[in-house]
């Protein structure tokens, strides 16, 4: 995987995993009565945006690329239901309107790293193909 | 919380907006990392100037929700590490990790400017929720 954006997926995964969490922290402890499922959303991110942070940290590619798959389902069915059963949503989320309250970075970012992870997967194949034959 | 609107919170958007364009300069012109690194150290006694005046506002008894007022500032901290990530990916970096990026200098100074460039936005929006927070 290119270094370069290795390290700067690390810095948005790891800034918007502490945005999640500090959102999600308050929404839990504060009001998770009001809005369980949002809140329960909202943390969900949280946790994956620092799972997948620490994997591409670690270089554990099969764990960043099964978050980052994940977080892109999640973003997509989040903001696709947010439209059309808007009443199972009574408060947002970190994924509503495919994370437009973030500038769309939350369903950008999965597209990119998702981008980036399988392009060096497949340099990798090609590399160890060249040497096998 | 005059001091936090009045000197504090124009002093964060100042600081980030020179970060965010040093950042941008070192994107195109990677010679231009050293200034940078000036600005970054400037960030950290702004952000750590913005930490004091809040904890002053806490203590002194401001009409504030805590738990989200301490998360923001907690928050803006926690971004502060971010900027010069780009010095993990040092070749003689001082981490046992196989793992890890090793970069060569310049590669080092895209990675600063562009961690450096999301924690700027990222600094600035902090900022305006504490800004928010204190009734401004």
């Amino acid at each position: 995987m290119n270094p370069i954006a290795r390290l700067i997926l690390i810095v948005v995964y790891s800034v918007l995993g502490l945005a999640a969490a500090g959102r999600s922290s308050v929404e839990l402890t504060q009001k998770f009565s009001e809005a369980p499922l949002p809140y329960s959303v909202s943390a969900a991110s949280a946790v994956i945006y620092i799972v997948v942070a620490v994997a591409l940290w670690r270089a554990w590619r099969t764990v960043a690329l099964a978050g980052s798959t994940v977080e892109l389902i999640g973003v997509l069915t989040v903001g696709t239901l947010g439209y059309i059963e808007s009443n199972w949503w009574p408060d947002h989320t970190v994924w509503t309107g495919y994370g437009s309250g973030y500038g769309w970075v939350p369903v950008l970012l999965p597209v990119t790293a998702l981008y980036f992870l399988i392009r060096g997967r497949r340099a990798e194949r090609g590399a160890d193909a060249g040497i096998a034959t | 919380m005059s001091a936090y609107t009045g000197v504090v919170y124009p002093a964060v958007l100042v600081v980030c907006a020179v970060l965010a364009l040093a950042a941008l300069i070192t994107l195109t012109f990677t010679r231009a990392h050293r200034a940078l690194t000036w600005v970054v150290t400037v960030t950290y006694l702004v952000v750590a100037a913005q930490a004091l005046v809040v904890i002053a506002g806490l203590i002194g008894g401001a009409d504030v929700g805590i738990v989200i007022t301490v998360g923001y500032l907690i928050a803006t901290l926690a971004l502060l590490p971010l900027l010069g990530i780009g010095r993990l990916g040092h070749p003689d970096a001082d981490d046992p990790d196989p793992n890890r990026p090793i970069l060569a200098p310049d590669q080092i100074a895209r990675v600063d400017a562009g961690a450096a460039l999301i924690v700027a936005i990222a600094l600035v929006a902090a900022a305006w929720r504490l800004t928010v927070i204190f009734g401004a």
